[in-house]
């Protein structure tokens, strides 16, 4: 680049929301994303929240387009996540059972958060140290919450392969709230079919397959949106689709601010009194899901549930936005 | 140099110091590297005393720990999860009267697909939050946290339907996990299928410990 | 005196957040945990990354931890945890990180930097140190050799030690801190003196 041109650049680049120098880090976090969901690995890691943990296997490929996957508990359960393209697995060797459903393919690399310009105004992401994890040199990231809406990551970033060797979910305050390290990982070039059998001989399961409904009516979606979001979050997703077991489509929606994702789901509320003698359904609710945050309220005959790997008040706050459109919302129309 | 405290010292290591005493010098302790080091030394005398061959002596190790542990967060402030242990719902397990969860019985495909452990903890129930302003910022967050640390455990959870059953919210979390940054999307599958069990088992007693130190 | 009185006020002043307390508990514990975990792994720099490891755990673990069981049985159940899941994982599959034959497990940080696992100087010093203590240990008058023996090979309490020699829990404290500090004296030269050697080759 010219002289000329360099200083332009600069000059521009400073002008911009985000300085020159911020760039690097978060180009780390793209070449993260961009190798956990093109590159074929195998690895074991360990995985701690709440004070326990526990060590899994993660195999996955990409090959002509399509995704395989394999999520296996080493200890204890043996429970098993095995995603070949359209068909999810999950087996559960306590249980004896396996529960197999189908997913459409498209929902596997599409609509995920990439970190862009817009994600360094709620996050300051900031490379802190370089180290050596494990006899590999690995830089530490740290993307920081610059408000309450979100949670705070550390990541350990292999140099020659862009995968995070470790990484951490922390609170507004710092505290870890959960945290993976890999104890082992292969980058192949070549993964084959066997290696998304089951661990486990499913002689004598109950097999339990999903079956679409016989007739799958066109949803109309696009009917919801929320009328106001955290700031940072916008809406990537919108999809209609039903669920294994539910007799309804459920409206699909998704907000990300480039690091964080929220889902709300809309779905028309059973209608009939409840029994008699048990007490009224509850008018919102709120759940954690391991690290994640759930929360389902009820607008207009509809139950909105929020989800997302954010802290309980974010899910709360864009469930309790979302609203039909055509409907006067409370407050201003947001974003 | 303090011969009254390298005494006390010396017996604190050895675990022969009153409880008070103790309390004071592990402060002192904590804060004074010279101490600490001195400390150290009573290790490695030890340990050479019972002849712990191949055990590198220099003590690089507590440095890596110390350097580690600096980008670590303090201890001290997990209110909130342990009493969503406390208050976890196993509704995998039969309710008293060992029927499986009332209501979600057609639901049958749902109900095994379930019993992948998922921990679903009811934070706050049937209250709305007290006013959501639409302004970005809000104080929402201080509204939750408010229920979570007054959190009570309903007297009958199961028999007031859940708005939004458990099984339901599985399917919720995985259809939610294809669109989670790859990051995160990993986290969110793994509590569905790390166990409890593993918990109960680090909880058990160890019967043989060797220890010198006692 | 009530078992483990040490360790609990030390791990209480972590669970406040005092992260130094941890150091203490480290520094205490570290020969007795890697010796531990060599029983699962040979190398010994792998049973160190290990029991680092281990440590690490422990003090993510420590909110947890209520004075149940003694301190040191916690800690020595996380280390075995962590032997076995270490050689676990490494025999399903194979670690395939590039092998770093140069092996300096050097962890540098833009602020400061910190010596070394695997530097030649590492293992003079552990040599030299054993030589060290064993020649001042054999320079001590008996009493206080006897006594510290049996505290740090034998584990015997103080009250023991005074049976065993028919004096009282005074004088085999006072004992084993003569004895301690007759070593120390000797043991403080190579280490200040060993570390001012490696700062100059560094």
């Amino acid at each position: 680049m010219r002289g000329s041109e360099r200083v332009l650049a600069l000059a521009l680049g400073c002008l911009a929301a985000g300085s020159v120098l911020a760039e690097e880090p978060a180009r780390w976090l793209e070449r993260m994303n961009q190798a956990l969901t093109t590159r074929n690995y195998d690895g074991t890691f360990s995985h701690w929240h709440g004070g326990q943990v526990e060590m899994l296997r993660i195999i996955h490929r990409v090959q002509d387009g399509t995704v395989s996957e394999r999520l296996a508990s080493l200890d204890g359960s043996g429970r098993e996540f095995i995603r070949t393209g359209a068909s999810l697995a999950c087996y559960l060797p306590d249980k004896r059972t396996v529960v197999v459903e189908q997913r459409p393919q498209q929902e596997s690399l599409v609509g995920f958060p990439a970190v862009n310009d817009q994600t360094a105004s709620f996050y300051e992401i900031k490379e802190v140290a370089r180290t050596r994890l494990n006899r590999r040199d690995t830089h530490v990231i740290t993307v920081t919450p610059k408000d309450e809406y979100r949670y705070g990551y550390r990541l350990w970033i292999d140099d020659s392969t862009a995968m995070p060797l470790k990484t951490q979910l922390c609170d507004a305050h710092g505290n870890v709230i959960e945290q993976i390290v890999f104890a082992s990982l292969t980058l192949s070039s070549r993964i084959p079919d066997t290696a998304f059998r089951p661990e486990v001989s499913t002689e004598g399961f109950q097999w339990v397959r999903d079956r679409p409904p016989a007739s799958a009516a066109p949803v109309a979606a696009g009917s919801w949106s929320a009328a106001t979001l955290p700031p940072g979050f916008r809406m990537t997703v919108r999809s209609a689709q039903t669920l294994p077991g539910s007799a309804q489509p459920v409206d699909h929606l998704v907000f990300t601010d480039g690091m964080a994702s929220v889902s709300v789901f809309v779905e028309m509320q059973q209608s009939g009194p409840p029994a008699p003698g048990a007490a009224p359904a509850a008018v919102a609710e709120a759940a954690t899901v391991g690290s994640s945050s759930a929360f389902s309220t009820v607008v207009d005959g509809h139950k909105i549930t929020a989800v997302g790997e954010v802290p309980p008040a974010t899910v709360q706050f864009i469930a309790t936005q979302v609203k039909a459109q055509g409907a006067a919302p409370l407050g201003a129309r947001g974003r | 140099m303090n011969e009254e405290l390298d005494s006390q010292l010396s017996a604190m290591f050895d675990d022969e110091l009153p409880p008070q005493e103790c309390e004071l010098l592990a402060r002192r302790l904590s804060r004074d590297e010279l101490l600490k080091a001195r400390w150290g030394r009573y290790a490695v005398v030890g340990a050479v005393i019972r002849a712990e061959r191949g055990v590198r002596l220099n003590a690089p190790l507590a440095g890596l720990v110390n350097a580690a542990l600096s980008a670590e967060p303090a201890l001290g402030a997990h209110a909130v999860p342990s009493l969503a242990q406390q208050a976890r719902l196993r509704w995998w397990q039969p309710l008293a009267g060992g029927a499986v969860a009332a209501g979600v019985a057609a639901l049958s495909v749902l109900w095994l697909r379930a019993q992948a452990p998922l921990t679903v903890t009811p934070l706050a129930a049937q209250r709305l939050p007290a006013t959501l302003s639409a302004a970005p910022g809000a104080v929402a967050l201080k509204a939750v946290d408010a229920g979570a640390a007054s959190y009570v455990t309903p007297p009958a959870p199961l028999v007031r339907p859940m708005l939004v059953p458990s099984t339901q919210l599985a399917n919720y979390v995985v259809a939610h996990s294809m669109f989670s940054s790859p990051v995160t999307r990993r986290n969110l599958l793994s509590s569905f299928i790390t166990s409890e069990q593993a918990a109960a088992e680090a909880e058990a007693p160890q019967v043989d410990v060797q220890s010198n130190a006692r | 005196m009530s078992a483990d009185v040490s360790d609990l006020s030390l791990v209480r002043r972590v669970q406040r957040g005092d992260k130094g307390a941890f150091d203490a508990l480290v520094l205490k514990y570290q020969h007795k945990l890697v010796k531990l975990v060599m029983r699962y792994v040979r190398n010994p720099a792998e049973a160190e990354d290990i029991a680092q490891e281990a440590f690490i755990k422990a003090y993510r673990a420590l909110p947890q931890f209520r004075g149940d069981s003694a301190f040191y049985t916690w800690l020595y159940r996380i280390a075995i945890n962590t032997a076995k899941n270490a050689v676990v994982s490494r025999d399903r599959s194979p670690i395939d990180y590039e092998l770093d034959r140069n092996s300096h497990d050097e962890s540098y940080e833009m602020q400061g930097r910190m010596k070394d696992a695997e530097t030649p100087e590492g293992l003079v010093l552990t040599d030299e140190i054993r030589s060290t203590v064993n020649a001042a240990i054999d320079a001590l008058p008996e009493d206080l050799r006897t006594a510290i023996v049996l505290r740090e090979l034998e584990g015997l309490s103080y009250e023991e030690i005074a049976a065993a020699m028919d004096c009282p829990v005074g004088t085999v404290r006072s004992r084993i801190f003569r004895a301690r500090e007759a070593i120390d004296r000797r043991l403080r030269e190579v280490f200040e003196g060993g570390l001012g050697r490696a700062e100059e080759l560094g």
